[in-house]
């Protein structure tokens, strides 16, 4: 009975991440199209909350990896899921409210490996999981993005840069329909699978499903639900951030570092690799800005972004830890999850209103 | 050490899978674009033939970038 009262809470936790990370990631995926101009901000946040949802259903790579090549599922219990996105959402907090852009996923990851590493050691983490799915291609995944819309652009400007800047211009807004929605595709599949894959590791932790067991149907539409509603909900005070702070950008631009991203995203997730889809989109964008003109990207705004790209793990991994052993000092019963509750929305009540009062933070976060 | 090998495997798929997608489509939707404009130019300038050449190879790209697209989104629903 107690372990349900806790998994119930791990499921709710865990798709209200889903839900913020689908909010505040709808400025990295409509932002783009909205500043060139390709659409209308209304029909771009729909567009993206529709293909995030059907996104979701495309694979299950990346839910597999979450759930099993991370942290070892035989010590894990639903507990230590539940601290790990105690530490998530708190990182994301902690980075929404000093306007820190940071990422959801690796926030997720963190903070999962963390309370594992403080509830039973440093064996419950699958180092090579880790490293060889997780953190290689966190490094190797937002430079692809930056070659690959370089590359692109510097295409797209010897092929079409002899015509007619009006025809051009149009050209690349009816394809950035396109890109656009391709890259809601691909967040929504690899954003969502995350959320799903650690509602599986909490599932198979409580014994619901056997080790190495595939998502259920019910989890993988309530995560594609959850991920499609934040970004219909969307992150209007951020979203110029990405589309406009770190470049500005024309319709060519923006159709490579879309496609660039959809491209690195959609490969990825093929394969697996649960990534930054914020990393990979922002890499994107600065590839095709520094591509046309190195000073064209402000590199200020960048540096943040590497800066909050190296802390995320660690420090996510450090709050897991800490909800982990605050939990655990009211028990194994499901007493500690309820107060860890009900102790973090009033933070994130009081968050909320303290910002409000300062004024909304103006840097993308996302996953 | 295998585990490593295969991720290291599936990462060089992944960097190949992303440059030939992400630069390939973007190369041919630019030749269709150039198609498009090329052909409007040439039908102003009342070079019907030429317009028409323009038109098919801007026709053509784009057929190449929607079936580039279908068949990336064939690869990922496959698994």
């Amino acid at each position: 009975m107690s372990s349900d009262v806790i998994l119930v809470i791990v499921v709710g936790t865990a798709l209200a991440f889903d839900f913020t990370n689908g909010f505040h990631d709808t400025a990295n995926v409509v932002a783009t199209s909205i500043s060139t101009g390709a659409a209308r901000p209304r029909v771009a946040i729909a567009m993206a909350a529709l293909l995030n949802f059907a996104g979701a259903f495309i694979s299950i790579s990346v839910a597999a990896t979450v759930a099993n090549d991370v942290v070892n599922a035989d010590v894990i219990t639903p507990t230590i899921v539940f601290a790990g996105l105690i530490g998530a959402i708190a990182w994301n907090l902690i980075t929404w409210y000093f306007g820190l852009p940071s990422s959801s996923s690796h926030a997720l990851i963190g903070g999962v490996v963390g309370s594992a590493v403080a509830a039973a050691g440093f064996d419950a983490v699958l180092a090579e999981g880790l490293v060889g799915k997780v953190l290689i291609p966190a490094v190797v995944a937002p430079l692809l993005a930056f070659l690959v819309a370089g590359i692109s652009i510097a295409i797209i400007y010897r092929v079409v840069g002899g015509e007619r800047p009006g025809t051009v211009n149009r050209a690349f807004k009816y394809g950035q329909v396109v890109s656009g929605g391709l890259l809601a595709l691909a967040h929504g599949t690899n954003d969502a699978q995350k959320t799903m894959g650690v509602i599986t590791l909490a599932l198979i932790a409580n014994g619901s499903l056997g080790a190495g067991a595939d998502p259920p149907f019910w989890v993988i539409f309530s995560a594609a639900t959850a991920i499609a509603l934040g970004t219909y909900s969307g992150g209007w005070r951020i979203i110029k951030t990405t589309g406009t702070r770190i470049i500005k950008m024309d319709a060519a631009q923006g159709f490579s570092s879309q496609g660039a991203g959809s491209a690195v995203i959609l490969a990825s997730t093929h394969f697996g690799f649960p990534l930054s889809t914020t990393h990979v989109i922002n890499g994107g964008i600065m590839g095709a800005g520094a591509a046309k003109r190195l000073s064209a990207v402000r590199w200020g705004v960048a540096g943040n972004i590497v800066t909050a790209w190296v802390l995320t793990l660690p420090a996510a991994a450090g709050i897991g830890a800490l909800a982990y052993g605050i939990t655990h000092v009211f028990g194994d019963g499901a007493l500690g999850p309820v107060v860890v509750t009900v102790a973090s929305l009033a933070l994130i009540a009081a968050l909320f209103m303290r910002r409000a009062e300062r004024g909304a933070p103006v840097a993308a976060e996302g996953a | 050490m295998t585990a490593t090998i295969v991720e290291g495997k599936a990462l060089l798929e992944t960097v190949i899978a992303s440059v030939v997608a992400g630069i390939g489509v973007t190369a041919v939707f630019a030749i269709a674009i150039w198609g498009v404009a090329r052909s409007i130019d040439y039908s102003r300038d009342e070079r019907p033939l030429a317009a028409g050449a323009a038109g098919a190879v801007a026709a053509f790209a784009l057929l190449a970038t929607t079936a580039a697209l279908v068949v990336g989104i064939l690869v990922m629903t496959g698994g």
